[in-house]
């Protein structure tokens, strides 16, 4: 699916954003077809699933069967009673932050190992980083060595659903909380024209549960901290951050993997209404690359 | 992309037409700056003909803004298409620049504090 290191290339970021990030296949589609190579992926939350399948080169066909096995209800479908009643007594059971989710991560885990095995980010054939959040200090996370398994489960530790995730000797959890698009992680690496696929998390159509409840407050302060970021870091880079934003008609529910067709779809759509300026752009790049050379 | 500049009393209306990216953010800071310059800091983007924005379109814009602002003024910018408003909403541009509906509405802004 993915061209690799040829001319010109982008740097490629995928948002958080649930099943919805299944569109960056559809962006990948429409690169790839029009000769343009991927010379970075960075991935956040559920984002970190995409862009991994999209590092190790699988196809679109492959990368959607991959959503489809790994992203099923069954991800949090067995509450973790223990951690209830952890809430209860907390002296008693021994309260930690890394053995709090209300979720039992155990099949996301099985999932995610029966896809990607022990392969190790740093045996991608395109480079891959993995953005987590520091549980202790809230900082950014830059995941760059290691198993796959273990980084995706670390940004994709959705707060009271999965505990946070031990990773090199540090408590991480979702990456969402530190930056849910984090094109910064594209510009620390010298990426000049990068393409941020990104979504703005859902408002709840019913607050009729505590569930709810906290899901609505997590998506204010989540659009929130996606615009004053991306507001940043428009601001300073150099060169040029063009922003996918699928516009999704229907709406697509957390596990509505049925979706996923419509969701790819949305995702080519909104890639080919950019193509024209980013084909315009990568060539100034090169005139510009050509009359001053490095 | 096509600017055309035009004063309107106080107020200098630049009406933009096409694509406001990296290609041509240069271009469209100096038409921004020109009038500036002059002292005419009162200003009026017309956005109803820009079909994209970017990045560096945005700098653009943030740039204009601060100057404008620095000298007194301001810039305000008027009919947004849904799908520039879009990526100015999740920048989070709405939030420190005035958007008006149209034109008139955006020229007239500057008559009610003046």
């Amino acid at each position: 699916m993915v061209v690799g290191a040829t001319d010109p290339t982008v740097s490629l970021v995928i948002g958080s954003g649930s099943v919805k990030c299944a569109a960056a296949l559809g962006v990948v589609k429409v690169l790839n077809e029009a000769g343009i190579g991927i010379e970075r992926v960075v991935g956040c939350s559920a984002g970190a699933l995409f862009a991994s399948a999209i590092a190790l080169g699988y196809d679109t066909a492959a990368a959607k069967d991959i959503t489809l096995r790994v992203w099923t209800r069954e991800l949090t479908s067995r509450p973790n009673r223990l951690s209830y009643l952890r809430v209860v007594a907390p002296k008693l059971l021994g309260f930690k932050a890394d053995n709090f989710g209300l979720r039992d991560e155990r099949a996301m885990a099985a999932s995610l190992r029966s896809v990607f095995g022990d392969r190790r980010i740093e045996d991608t054939a395109i480079p891959l980083h993995i953005t987590a959040t520091d549980f202790a200090t809230g900082e950014l996370v830059d995941i760059t060595h290691g198993r796959i398994v273990d980084a995706i489960r670390a940004s994709l530790a959705l707060p009271f659903a999965f505990a946070p995730v031990q990773f090199d000797g540090r408590l991480m959890t979702d990456g969402y909380l530190s930056d849910p698009l984090p094109v910064s992680v594209a510009m620390k690496h010298g990426g000049r024209v990068i393409v941020g696929v990104g979504f703005e998390s859902p408002y709840q159509e019913k607050v009729n549960s505590a569930g709810r409840f906290a899901f609505q407050l997590g998506a204010i302060m989540a659009n929130n901290l996606l615009k004053s970021k991306l507001a940043f870091h428009s601001m300073a880079h150099h060169s040029e951050v063009i922003l996918v934003l699928p516009e999704f008609q229907q709406r697509v529910r957390l596990f509505e993997t049925a979706k996923v067709p419509y969701v790819i779809e949305e995702g080519e759509q909104a890639m080919l209404l950019q193509l024209p300026y980013l084909r315009e752009l990568l060539a100034a790049e090169k005139r510009q690359a050509a009359a001053f050379p490095a | 992309m096509e600017i055309e500049i035009t004063e309107r009393d106080a107020v200098t209306v630049v009406a933009i037409k096409g694509s406001v990216d990296s290609l041509n953010a240069d271009e469209l800071t100096s038409a921004f700056a020109k009038p500036i310059k002059a002292g005419r800091v009162r200003m009026v983007a017309d956005f109803s003909a820009v079909t994209y924005t970017s990045s560096a379109g945005l700098r653009s814009l943030l740039a204009t803004v601060k100057d404008c602002r620095r000298g007194g003024g301001d810039l305000r910018i008027a009919a947004l298409q849904p799908q520039v408003e879009r990526v100015l909403s999740i920048s989070g541009f709405t939030g420190i620049i005035k958007i008006f509906p149209d034109r008139e509405g955006a020229v007239g802004s500057f008559k009610a504090v003046a």
